[in-house]
């Protein structure tokens, strides 16, 4: 190790240059026969010429840019503004919000059994105009989605209050049609 | 026996050749030399070499037929472009990196 010193403290800066170089150099030429290696064990497997594809089929896959289009030069968002008929209450639904409105329609999500039983104790008024309001509002308010366990005693109470607030106005609503008429 | 052998052909050696032994011994010991070659494959697949150079290589076995392919021959072929391919940036910083390592083990 000494020696090793004394021999190293001598090199010059042209000389350190060229050793640099020629680590460079065998850096490089490992890299190419690591590659070498890996084509020959493609090639020898089978798998080297298994991306090349003819080009007329990769005509058929290439990417669409034009407007209005998305990469498969289909229409985007043409199911955007779609409608769908809501098969219990026959009222046609933004398709987006079609599912949370099956939900509450049939009955089945966590708040709406509650409406739904309240739909038959209301019995065929099922076109009141009171009632179309609190399911709506009952839908922008739907927190089924909502994030995980963020305050959930919080929105427990506050989605009772909120009931509990809509079906006062509910009864106000009803004395008052009763009064005009 | 073995290590008077090596001693003779130590001396026999020119002293820049036992320089550059050195220094490939204390590359290899220290892991620099793994972590180089690793830093110039990731840097390689970077810039698009390696793909050029298996292009270059589908040309070459296209040419000699797929059943008398050998690593020898495809080194001869490739090695030489492989040189020419590799960009400035990244010879630039593993020379830097290895100017780094003879700076901080010649001393």
């Amino acid at each position: 190790p000494c020696v090793d010193r004394l021999l190293l403290s001598d090199l010059c800066d042209v000389k350190m240059d060229g050793l640099a170089q020629d680590i460079l150099s065998d850096l490089v030429e490992d890299a190419c026969l690591g590659l070498c290696f890996e084509v020959h064990r493609a090639v020898k497997q089978g798998y080297f010429f298994l991306d090349d594809t003819d080009q007329e089929s990769m005509r058929d896959f290439e990417i669409v840019d034009q407007p209005g289009l998305d990469v498969f030069g289909q229409v985007y968002n043409q199911w955007k503004n779609k409608e769908c008929v809501c098969p219990n209450c026959s009222r046609s639904i933004a398709a987006s919000r079609f599912a949370p409105h099956l939900e509450k329609c049939l009955g089945m999500g966590r708040n709406s059994s509650r409406i739904a039983n309240r739909r038959i104790v209301t019995g065929n008024n099922t076109n009141n105009k009171s009632e179309s309001d609190q399911e709506d509002n009952d839908d922008v308010n739907d927190n089924d989605w909502s994030y995980g366990a963020e305050k959930k005693g919080d929105v427990v109470m506050l989605l009772y209050f909120f009931n509990l607030f809509v079906v006062t106005l509910n009864i106000r609503l009803y004395q008052m049609k009763f009064t005009i008429t | 026996m073995l290590s008077c052998s090596l001693q003779v052909a130590w001396k026999t050696m020119s002293k820049e050749s036992r320089m550059k032994a050195t220094i490939n011994q204390k590359l290899t010991e220290m892991g620099e030399r793994e972590r180089l070659k690793e830093l110039l494959r990731a840097k390689l697949t970077e810039c698009g070499w390696k793909d050029q150079m298996k292009a270059h290589c589908k040309e070459v076995i296209k040419e000699k037929g797929l059943e008398h392919v050998t690593v020898e021959d495809l080194m001869v072929e490739i090695t030489p472009k492989g040189r020419a391919l590799v960009p400035d940036s990244v010879k630039k910083e593993l020379l830097h990196r290895i100017r780094a390592f003879l700076a901080q083990h010649a001393t």
